[in-house]
């Protein structure tokens, strides 16, 4: 099989308002990502036609969004998931082209995560009959994303001495970096005691621990290397990519340990070799941040740090803007919204372009001054690769690597 | 089979060739794995093949209940409404006696449950910590189905005891 590295770009990217109350329906806000991505990208109707979507029976499906923009597709498809399918649909949306299924593929994920079908599991989500699998967990009181990843965070609590302030680290960082970024929902920033002083949500997490219920669509755009070069914005190069890599018995991990260890273990192995490079050659980290932890354990796992040591690498102050790789340059999920990584792919793919938004007097023309106080700028200088690394849960992970 | 239970309902139909016989054997107050036929292997859950060795064929085998706590939480903020009585109660993750370390080292039969003490009421959290010994308990929820819970033994703890602070 031949490596696919540098032979396929993202070229659009695009996104609607993050909020609470979008007031719409996951169509609209679905459509205008797309929408804003095709326009980014200088694509027409006729130019895509291949749509891919995740959802958690709480969107729109491809069929709806690519006919409202009049969109003709020679393949599509609407799969289940949540955090993670980013990275793993890129590599798919890279295959289906390669194959020569379709030529140009538009990613998408609308959810009315907060207003609608909260994310966090209250609502309509816990009020769903308990059959199967969830017999081993529901009944127990353990239903939301936090209850199911707790034992996870508290055993490596437990083995490596990992402390609540390290972790927090992740979250003051994040909180910086969104006070930099027009778009991010929550521009407060944030000291770790405001962290440890939240209120518990599931020991041991407090609030500010956790992740922002958002309601957000968002769109990446691929296409082949060669196509991207007519476009209208400079491509930015897949080098790599690893899909919802899997520990051993994925549907209930807790039985196959280390339980401290994550996906990452095993996706690293894929995607490194592929793109040919090493942690240290990684400029800016976009690891998912559903929960202070799950920054840190995936940093850890990739190899950003030795296992074990990802609480003192993430309160180093090196996953900050100005530290040598910064961790979510937009604020993340923990800070700018939830959108189950696909506004963490975007905002590499806006850093490697050099044309973050922020409030830099000239941004919007690519000029910054890297001088990242509180209001001003959020872009990375001279960034040359970055990493998504994308969580599902503690079993489940993907990974991709971008290069200008 | 359907049961109420804390706002949930329970579905247990009578072709759930996974979960029937291990509530079946709740309700008499005895805790059960699967086991492989061929290479003899506990298994939880109780999935439909031995991921051991594939084997399909498989039987009930009664286990003692006894374990350690692996890792645990502290729920604070119910998620399911009928939990919000319960809060803060203790999900704990425990490590069966049969089996630990097997097939491999970082392998064992762990289950999520619950904490309780002998009347049902969540731990106290200063009483959880990893390395504590417990025993399975039965909360009776209908004529029909028992859950398995967890509480705390007499038993010294195992390993390095630790909680968060």
């Amino acid at each position: 099989m031949g490596n696919l590295r540098d032979r396929y770009c993202i070229v659009g990217v695009g996104e609607t308002e993050y909020s609470r109350n979008s007031g719409r329906t996951t169509r609209a806000m679905g459509v205008e990502a797309v929408k804003k991505a095709m326009e980014d990208a200088g694509l027409h109707p006729t130019d895509i036609d291949g749509m891919l979507s995740y959802h958690g029976n709480d969107s729109t499906p491809s069929t709806a969004i690519s006919a409202d923009l009049g969109v003709r597709l020679n393949f599509y498809m609407d799969v289940i998931g949540g955090g993670s399918s980013t990275e793993a649909l890129v590599g798919l949306a890279m295959g289906v082209i390669e194959v020569g299924m379709c030529r140009t593929v538009a990613i998408f994920r609308s959810m009315n995560g907060y207003s609608e079908i909260r994310i966090g599991g209250t609502g309509a989500r816990a009020a769903t009959p308990v059959r199967g699998g969830d017999l081993a967990t529901r009944p127990y009181g353990m239903l939301s994303a936090g209850q199911n990843f707790a034992p996870t965070f508290m055993r490596h609590m437990y083995e490596y001495g990992t402390t609540s302030a390290q972790v927090a680290h992740v979250k003051v960082a994040h909180s910086k970096h969104a006070g930099n970024n027009p778009k991010a929902l929550l521009k407060q920033r944030v000291t770790v005691d405001d962290v440890l002083n939240s209120r518990w949500v599931t020991k041991p997490l407090h609030l500010l621990d956790c992740c922002l219920e958002t309601d957000n669509a968002t769109c990446v755009i691929v296409t082949a290397a060669e196509r991207a070069k007519d476009l209208r914005q400079r491509p930015i190069y897949i080098l790599g990519v690893a899909g919802r890599v899997s520990k051993p018995r994925v549907d209930y991990h807790f039985v196959h340990g280390p339980l401290s260890r994550v996906a990452g273990y095993h996706a690293k192995d894929i995607v490194f070799p592929m793109a040919g490079i090493s942690p240290e050659d990684v400029d800016i980290t976009g690891s998912y941040d559903a929960f202070t932890f799950t920054t840190m354990l995936q940093l850890e796992e990739y190899g950003f740090c030795k296992k074990g040591e990802g609480g003192a690498y993430v309160s180093s102050g090196i996953i900050e803007l100005g530290g040598e790789r910064p961790n979510n340059p937009s604020g993340g999920h923990l800070c700018e919204g939830y959108t189950h990584g696909m506004s963490m792919v975007i905002e590499n793919v806006r850093q490697l372009r050099g044309m973050v938004d922020d409030y830099c007097p000239r941004g919007r023309e690519g000029i910054h001054s890297y001088d990242y106080a509180e209001g001003q700028c959020r872009q990375v200088k001279d960034a040359e690769i970055t990493m998504n690394l994308g969580w599902a849960n503690p079993a489940t992970g993907s990974a991709l690597i971008l290069r200008r | 089979m359907q049961v109420q239970y804390r706002g949930m309902n329970l579905i247990i139909p009578d072709n759930d060739t996974e979960w029937k016989g291990y509530f079946e054997a709740a309700r008499d107050h005895r805790l059960v794995m699967k086991q492989c036929r061929d290479c003899g292997l506990l298994r939880y859950p109780p999935g439909a093949a031995c991921p051991w060795c594939m084997s399909l064929e498989w039987t009930w085998q009664d286990v003692s209940g006894k374990g350690t706590i692996y890792s645990y939480e502290i729920v604070v903020q119910a998620i399911q409404a009928g939990f919000r009585d319960w809060a803060p109660y203790p999900v704990v993750l425990v490590e069966l006696d049969e089996q630990r370390g097997h097939p491999t080292a970082d392998e064992g039969l762990r289950l999520i449950a619950n904490l309780a003490s002998d009347d049902f009421k969540p731990e106290k959290e200063e009483n959880v910590a990893i390395g504590k010994r417990v025993e399975v308990i039965f909360l009776d929820v209908s004529p029909e189905l028992s859950l398995p819970l967890f509480k705390l033994s007499q038993e010294p703890p195992q390993g390095r005891v630790w909680q968060l602070k």
